[in-house]
């Protein structure tokens, strides 16, 4: 049955994987590839189908998981975000060499800006990097075409296949018709070939020149791919300039040029940049005086063109090296190319004066905050309070705005409070100094990346408090479940992992599980905590604070509501809003004093805890 | 048909991606493409919060600054940091109960680009009708009662029938026909 209906980038992707009779989906969320798996379930549930989808504890857990089911015949892709590839890089980098027999489709989603990670990294050059084919789509459409090719290329060359959607292909909304999905009831089947599965150098050497062979066959089959690597040239004519990009860079590029009804700018798209479809390269250079590329994020293309004679880009200077190249960035550099090269710029209004406007009322900057009735507000509250003069390291998740409360020092990777944790530890014990550090991460963190560091830091015999912030959820990107509840992807009951038996068995003798809620007593373990770390005996010492994200568990997360007021006690000292940062405490201007606001406080009560006074008091 | 550019924007929670699923729904069962670009992730906790949405034929999904005919905000102060990208003869539409609302220092600015800003108490709205969330289907209801904007009220309100979730539904149609009286009367 046809039905269009308008999809999440994220929504058409998982459509394409469909499509193309993907068997099994694994991923691990971070914006913005979160959406790509919860799609693929909805759909695999409306249409009755019978691919497998797993929430993996992480990227490289994913990859392999993904890349097994493809040496078994199947049709498979694995989901992360830019930063994630790392995580599997080492994963990516061997099975490239290996090859594949399904489909392997490798979803990375990049984000330029960066709006939600901890670099702009480009998946394009992890793509190089290993040596795989990356197509690069510019709006939802076109990635639900290409996951469905990528496939066919990487049944075909044997080789895994890289889509790489920017944020802007991810998160776009788009009207996608589509028909009835049918499942792909082919089984597997594993053939054992030891020099190939499980390859010693020795035989690598043979599948690296595999590899470089397969990598010269893909670009010579790039050169012919019209449906996304073409150009616009008209036969024998010149050009002085002409303009070559990928990506979402195309889809502003094509919109601008259109709008402006400039035909003298010829467009070379190349959808499917690695490796290089080198004719159709050069033919489009050799009808241009100059060629701009504009690609996303980082520089690949102008690389592997070479020519920096007839080149303009980053490494030029014409394209910004940092930041979303969002349309009005894009048409400012090509206007002032088009200018430099004595060409007709662009008619369109100047944005400097509004954008200085806006600059001048000096708008409150809306810092991201912890959701009123956070339980992690509550945990770094007793932490500051209990240890102000510690080394605060933290991680990734909704609690690094912890920053905001000043109990988040450093931010590096997944699992990083754990390993600088015990870094710190050891760079100040070498000179003598004994620095209090107190480490927080969140339990699906843990998870994917706490236990390798927990295990070294234990070992090794570093001293310090871990807080596992344990809200049973996946919060900062949508409430995926953590192997904490043991719900699994599609709903399903599966095996819950015990936190607290998986510190025991990393060789933890101290561990505390609490609810935060509770700051006194909270407060109280971690004063036990700072004293067992200095024992002779002690060591790490781990405390469990438990208490559900309001997001995900609503009502249950609060079962005793407890409306709050502030009292004439108020000496309006700003304690409570600098330092517990809830978005529901507030100045009020007219009033001139400190408020509640009823419509955002969750009556969780926490505050009632906090005022140095006790002027946050529960009400009837 | 020619490309119809609005920016939605204001805080993360007050609604802005269910207003721009509305508008994305009307423009589709009205025969235009759509291309819409959303915020999610970190900024949601609260931030400030953009949509963009690009009904026609186009092929990105952000709105280039001063392309937009059309900004809805849910938040004075949001609707003043995306000042930027309304088209010149622009319309503005506001949820704010101050009466200085625009501030004094952007009315120059907005009078020389012809725009015209509308204000609402769209949060006052929704208060009123016991939803304090749902200030943007105030802010839908009264978008829709000028003879300027892309779609009417008609049109509007049966695609929020048709979206809101059952349980929803009769609140969602009190609130955005409260938001279309405000609108009749300015």
């Amino acid at each position: 049955m046809k039905r269009e209906e308008i999809l999440l980038g994220n929504g058409a992707i998982a459509l394409g994987l469909l499509e193309a009779g993907c068997q099994v989906v694994t991923s691990y969320p971070g914006t913005p590839s979160s959406e790509i798996l919860p799609e693929v379930i909805r759909l695999v549930k409306s249409e009755n189908l019978n691919t497998y989808v797993e929430w993996s504890t992480n990227e490289k857990v994913a990859l392999d998981n993904a890349f097994a089911a493809s040496i078994t015949g199947k049709r498979a892709a694995c989901c992360m975000k830019q930063v994630g590839l790392n995580v599997a890089a080492d994963s990516l980098m061997s099975a490239a060499y290996l090859g594949t027999v399904g489909g392997l489709v490798i979803i990375s989603c990049d984000d330029p800006g960066p709006h939600s990670s901890q670099t702009e990294q480009d998946t394009r050059l992890m793509a190089r990097l290993a040596k795989v084919p990356v197509l690069d789509p510019s709006n939802p459409e076109e990635a639900r075409k290409m996951v469905g090719l990528a496939m066919d290329l990487s049944e075909e060359f044997r080789v895994p296949v890289i889509l790489r959607p920017a944020i802007r292909v991810c998160h776009a909304r788009q009207n996608v018709a589509y028909d009835s999905l049918a499942p792909n009831t082919k089984k597997g089947a594993f053939e054992k070939d030891p020099l190939r599965w499980a390859a010693t150098p020795r035989f690598r050497l043979i599948l690296h020149g595999e590899l470089n062979k397969k990598l010269k066959e893909i670009g010579k089959r790039f050169e012919t791919l019209t449906q996304v690597n073409f150009h616009n040239l008209e036969p024998g004519r010149k050009y002085p300039l002409g303009i070559i990009a990928g990506g979402v860079p195309y889809a502003v590029i094509r919109d601008l040029l259109d709008e402006e009804k400039r035909t003298d700018l010829p467009v070379l798209k190349l959808g499917a940049p690695y490796p290089l479809p080198e004719a159709l390269a050069y033919e489009f250079m050799g009808a241009c005086d100059k060629a701009l590329v504009i690609e996303e994020t980082d520089t690949l293309i102008e690389y592997l063109l070479g020519d920096r004679k007839k080149v303009l880009g980053r490494l030029s200077g014409h394209v910004p090296p940092e930041g979303e190249l969002v349309p009005q960035v894009i048409y400012r550099l090509l206007d002032r190319t088009l200018r430099e090269l004595n060409l007709k710029g662009f008619e369109g209004e100047d944005e400097t004066e509004a954008t200085e406007l806006v600059k001048s009322l000096k708008l409150p900057v809306r810092r991201p905050t912890l959701c009123p009735g956070c339980p992690h507000r509550a945990s770094f509250f007793a932490i500051r309070k209990s240890r102000p003069k510690a080394i605060f390291t933290s991680d990734i998740g909704c609690y690094t705005l912890g920053m905001n409360l000043g109990v988040v020092d450093t931010c590096l990777d997944m699992g990083s409070a754990i390993t600088m944790a015990s870094g710190f530890y050891h760079a100040f014990t070498q000179d003598g100094v004994d620095q209090p550090i107190v480490a927080t991460i969140g339990d699906s963190t843990f998870y994917h990346s706490g236990t390798a560091g927990l295990l070294n830091a234990v070992y090794n015999g570093a001293r310090f408090i871990l807080v596992i912030l344990d809200n049973l959820t996946t919060a900062m990107t949508g409430m995926q479940p953590s192997p904490s509840m043991g719900i699994r992807a599609d709903g399903s009951e599966g095996r819950a992992i015990s936190l607290e038996r998986i510190v025991a068995g990393c060789g933890i003798d101290f561990i505390e599980v609490l609810d935060p809620y509770d700051i006194k007593n909270m407060t109280e373990v971690l004063k036990k905590a700072a004293e067992y770390i200095q024992e002779p005996e002690g060591g790490i010492a781990v405390i469990i604070a438990r208490h559900p994200c309001l997001i995900a568990y609503r009502a249950e997360a609060i079962p005793e509501k407890k409306k709050v007021s502030v009292t004439e006690e108020c000496a309006e000292c700003n304690f409570c809003i600098d330092r517990f940062e809830c978005p529901a405490i507030y100045h009020d201007q007219e009033l001139g004093r400190t408020s509640i606001n009823a419509q955002l406080c969750a009556s969780c009560g926490v505050c009632t805890q906090i005022c140095p006074k006790g002027a946050i008091v529960e009400v009837a | 048909m020619n490309t119809i550019n609005l920016v939605l924007c204001g805080l993360g929670g007050q609604g802005i991606l269910f207003m721009t699923k509305v508008l994305a729904q009307v423009g589709l069962d009205n025969g235009y493409s759509v291309m819409g670009a959303e915020t999610h992730g970190m900024a949601q906790r609260g931030g400030s919060v953009v949509s963009h949405l690009r009904l026609g034929n186009v092929q990105g999904s952000l709105v280039r600054t001063h392309e937009a005919p059309f900004l809805l905000a849910l938040e004075e102060n949001e609707a003043y940091r995306n000042l930027p990208f309304l088209a010149r003869e622009g319309r503005l539409y506001v949820n704010t109960s101050s009466s200085l609302f625009p501030r004094e220092e952007v009315r120059d600015f907005l009078a020389r680009k012809g725009i015209v800003s509308r204000a609402v108490p769209a949060g006052k709205i929704a208060l009123d009708l016991g939803a304090p969330m749902s200030s943007n289907l105030a802010l839908l209801g009264f978008f829709s009662a000028f003879e300027d904007s892309p779609f009417d009220y008609d049109t509007l309100k049966q695609t929020v029938t048709q979206i809101s979730p059952d349980r929803f539904r009769e609140k969602n149609l009190s609130i955005f026909d409260a938001g279309h009286q405000k609108g009749k009367k300015a």
